[in-house]
């Protein structure tokens, strides 16, 4: 999962990274910490790059402009990334800014060193020349290795501050099971500052397979679950869910992911719009409905919510098995009562025909079909509600 | 470091397969099913006690004893996400040539590892998260629906499971079939990824033709592209590319299913794809038509 600023520089403080003074004020108005004396920097956290350039890294005077300036920052979304709160810290001035990351290297099944003495910038847009790149397997001896040798291509004044910052930032991607810890600018402070180097910035991007042996990124997940819905929803349900379109008219009960995500994107260009991704993982059932209970009440928060799309694509899983479930978890929940497609293929088919067919619910074999037929239930739901007003 | 051997698959129906993990729930009952597939499972390892035979395939302790007894050159192991590095090096220590790990969830710093592992045996690893490989009519190494194979000329590689198991099925639909099918898994640390397959693609004689299932998030398909664009490949590519609409910073479902920044975006998939020559379909339904026209049927 990707950690928010915030939360990436808690974490990495534990490891000795020093990180300036600051704060967090939630989204929901809440403020975790003080408020550090002036000048102060106003930081949205959101997911993804570009943060700087869209307008959300904002500099005030104290803390009550800091409140003002993170309050109309929090409540608008950042070049469409919701704000998920502003960090508050105390503004550094008169440092060199240095690029340090730690990056897995999926491809080699190693982990990249990069070092560049031109930080501060969009890492991509920094000339390969200006770039110093060593590569390590991930275990400490290597790492620490790399990172030196990473260190002292440098200018001769970075050296000691990026190879000390490096070294603490390989031990927390080796005890972290991170994939990325980046920190973009590294702010080298002249001689005679209190400290020699400190993290400006933080990215941190872990593993959520690697969450059950983490206890501090599991304890983070848990505390602040409304930052991390996702991978919170993921640790306690064991599946997958992202609300794609607060607005969207679709809820779709699918499993698999690339399936899921490929059905959004194909119901989007036809101009339909999806509420979620689920990848339910009907295998992980086992017989029991309370996944599907709580993701159907999950889809019941959908204000425009009017149909509900199955789409099970079964290897594993008996159909028949699945429909019982299924009508079970829709009994279970009935404030969410909107009409029911149902697309499945695989084994029991016949059995969840009958099943669901009981049940009121159209069953189709192709999914095509049940995309229409999607259409179909929207198109009457408008005549409802035309009635109703009328 | 080694160098990594080439990708090679010689998977028949003789071909002597044990199953680790096959007295658990899905062991016993996918060891059948790749049997009723044609697959020959010669041996099962469990470390539960007690268990000599699963519906007929005998169950050895470890690993050496079964590939010993059997000898088995090929493992699909059915075992919890922890015990997928210990269990994958026993393997490897006992002599098996091919490791398919369809088991989800295995934490990226021990698929590392087991990279290092197999690639230092000169073995082949398929996988994390994957629903396995098959070369349909011949045999079938993990879950995938029988409803979506039957022999063809096409080879699929994919990412995700379930939407290759829905491209399978309209292929077969349409009078196509698979040559050879690979899922390589959602993770983003993995066995085989899928520039590793574009050679072995290039000299398979029954490959007419490639289908590509990918997903936004890491940059495989851009290497992919930069295999094929660089060696001359000469048979036709389709690509499907799920996630074009996915938001980013949050992992959708796949581990490796995450962008940020630039990095693995659709975007960036469909212009290095595009460049090598490859057709990249919006559709399912366009990717299959896609391939019967270059296929001429």
């Amino acid at each position: 999962m990707f950690l928010f600023e915030h939360d990436a520089k808690a974490l990495l403080a534990g490891f000795g990274v020093a990180v300036p003074e600051g704060c967090l004020l939630r989204a929901d108005g809440v403020l975790e910490g003080t408020i550090p004396g002036g000048p102060l920097i106003v930081k949205a956290q959101v997911a993804g790059g570009g943060r700087g350039k869209a307008g959300g890294i904002r500099r005030a005077a104290d803390a009550v402009e800091a409140l003002q300036v993170a309050g109309s920052l929090a409540a608008v979304p950042l070049a469409g990334a919701p704000v998920a709160g502003c960090r508050i810290e105390q503004a550094i001035v008169g440092a060199t800014e240095v690029y340090v990351s730690l990056a897995l290297d999926a491809g080699q099944a190693r982990v990249q060193v990069l070092m560049s003495d031109l930080g501060g910038v969009d890492i991509e847009s920094v000339a390969p020349a200006a770039l110093v790149r060593e590569c390590a397997e991930p275990e400490a001896v290597a790492l620490a290795a790399a990172v030196q040798r990473a260190a002292q291509r440098l200018a001769p004044g970075n050296r000691a501050a990026a190879a000390e910052a490096g070294t603490r930032l390989a031990a927390a991607f080796l005890a972290l099971d991170a994939q990325l810890v980046e920190v973009n600018p590294l702010f080298v402070l002249p001689e005679g500052a209190p400290t020699r180097w400190v993290a400006a910035d933080a990215k941190l991007v872990t593993d959520d397979n690697a969450l059950y042996r983490q206890p501090a990124l599991a304890a983070l997940v848990e505390q602040a679950a409304s930052r991390y819905p996702e991978a919170a929803r993921k640790w306690k349900h064991g599946c997958d869910y992202v609300v794609v379109d607060p607005g969207g008219e679709i809820a779709l009960l699918t499993t698999g992911a690339g399936l899921s995500m490929m059905l959004i994107d194909e119901l989007r260009a036809q101009g339909l719009r999806p509420y979620n991704f689920l990848d339910v993982r009907t295998g992980g059932l086992r017989g029991d409905p309370q996944r599907l209970v709580d993701v159907l009440g999950w889809m019941g928060e959908g204000r425009g919510v009017r149909v509900l799309l199955v789409n099970i694509f079964a290897g594993i899983t008996h159909l028949g098995e699945f429909s019982r479930l299924l009508v079970r978890a829709l009994d279970a929940v009935p404030a969410f009562r909107v009409p029911v497609v149902a697309r499945l293929a695989g084994p029991g088919f016949d059995e969840a025909v009958e099943v669901l067919g009981a049940r009121g619910v159209t069953v189709e074999r192709d999914l095509p079909r049940a995309i229409d037929a999607v259409r179909g239930a929207l198109a009457e739901g408008v005549t409802l509600s035309a009635e109703k007003t009328s | 470091m080694n160098p990594r051997p080439p990708f090679s698959l010689s998977v028949d129906r003789h071909t002597p397969v044990l199953v680790q993990g096959i007295t658990g729930r899905a062991g016993q009952r996918h060891a059948c099913m790749m049997r009723d597939a044609g697959t020959s499972i010669v041996a099962g390892v469990s470390g539960r006690a007690g268990a000599d035979a699963v519906d007929g395939i005998p169950v050895f302790a470890d690993c050496a004893s079964a590939v010993q007894a059997t000898g088995a050159v090929a493992s699909v192991l059915l075992v919890g996400a922890a015990q997928v590095l210990p269990a994958a090096t026993e393997a490897l220590a006992a002599g098996v040539r091919l490791l398919v790990t369809p088991t989800e969830g295995v934490p990226v710093h021990d698929a590392i590892e087991l990279r290092r592992r197999v690639d230092a045996a000169g073995a082949t690893w398929v996988g994390a998260s994957t629903p396995g490989l098959a070369i349909p009519g011949e045999a079938k190494l993990g879950f995938l629906p029988d409803v979506s194979l039957a022999p063809g000329p096409v080879a699929m590689a994919s990412k995700s499971g379930t939407l290759s198991y829905e491209a399978g099925f309209r292929l077969v639909q349409a009078g196509l079939g698979q040559s050879a099918w690979i899922g390589v898994g959602g993770d983003p640390v993995k066995g085989t990824r899928f520039a590793d397959l574009a050679p072995w693609f290039a000299r398979h004689g029954r490959t007419e033709a490639v289908l590509l299932v990918g997903e936004i998030g890491g940059d495989e398909e851009e290497a992919f592209a930069q295999a094929i664009g660089t060696s001359g490949f000469d048979k036709p590519v389709v690509a499907l590319i799920a996630g074009r609409t996915a938001p980013q910073g949050i992992s959708m479902g796949h581990a490796g299913a995450l962008t940020w920044g630039s990095v693995g975006t659709w975007e960036s998939k469909r212009a290095a794809l595009a460049a090598a020559g490859v057709q990249v379909c919006a559709t399912i339904d366009e990717a299959v038509k896609a391939l019967a026209q270059a296929l001429r049927r």
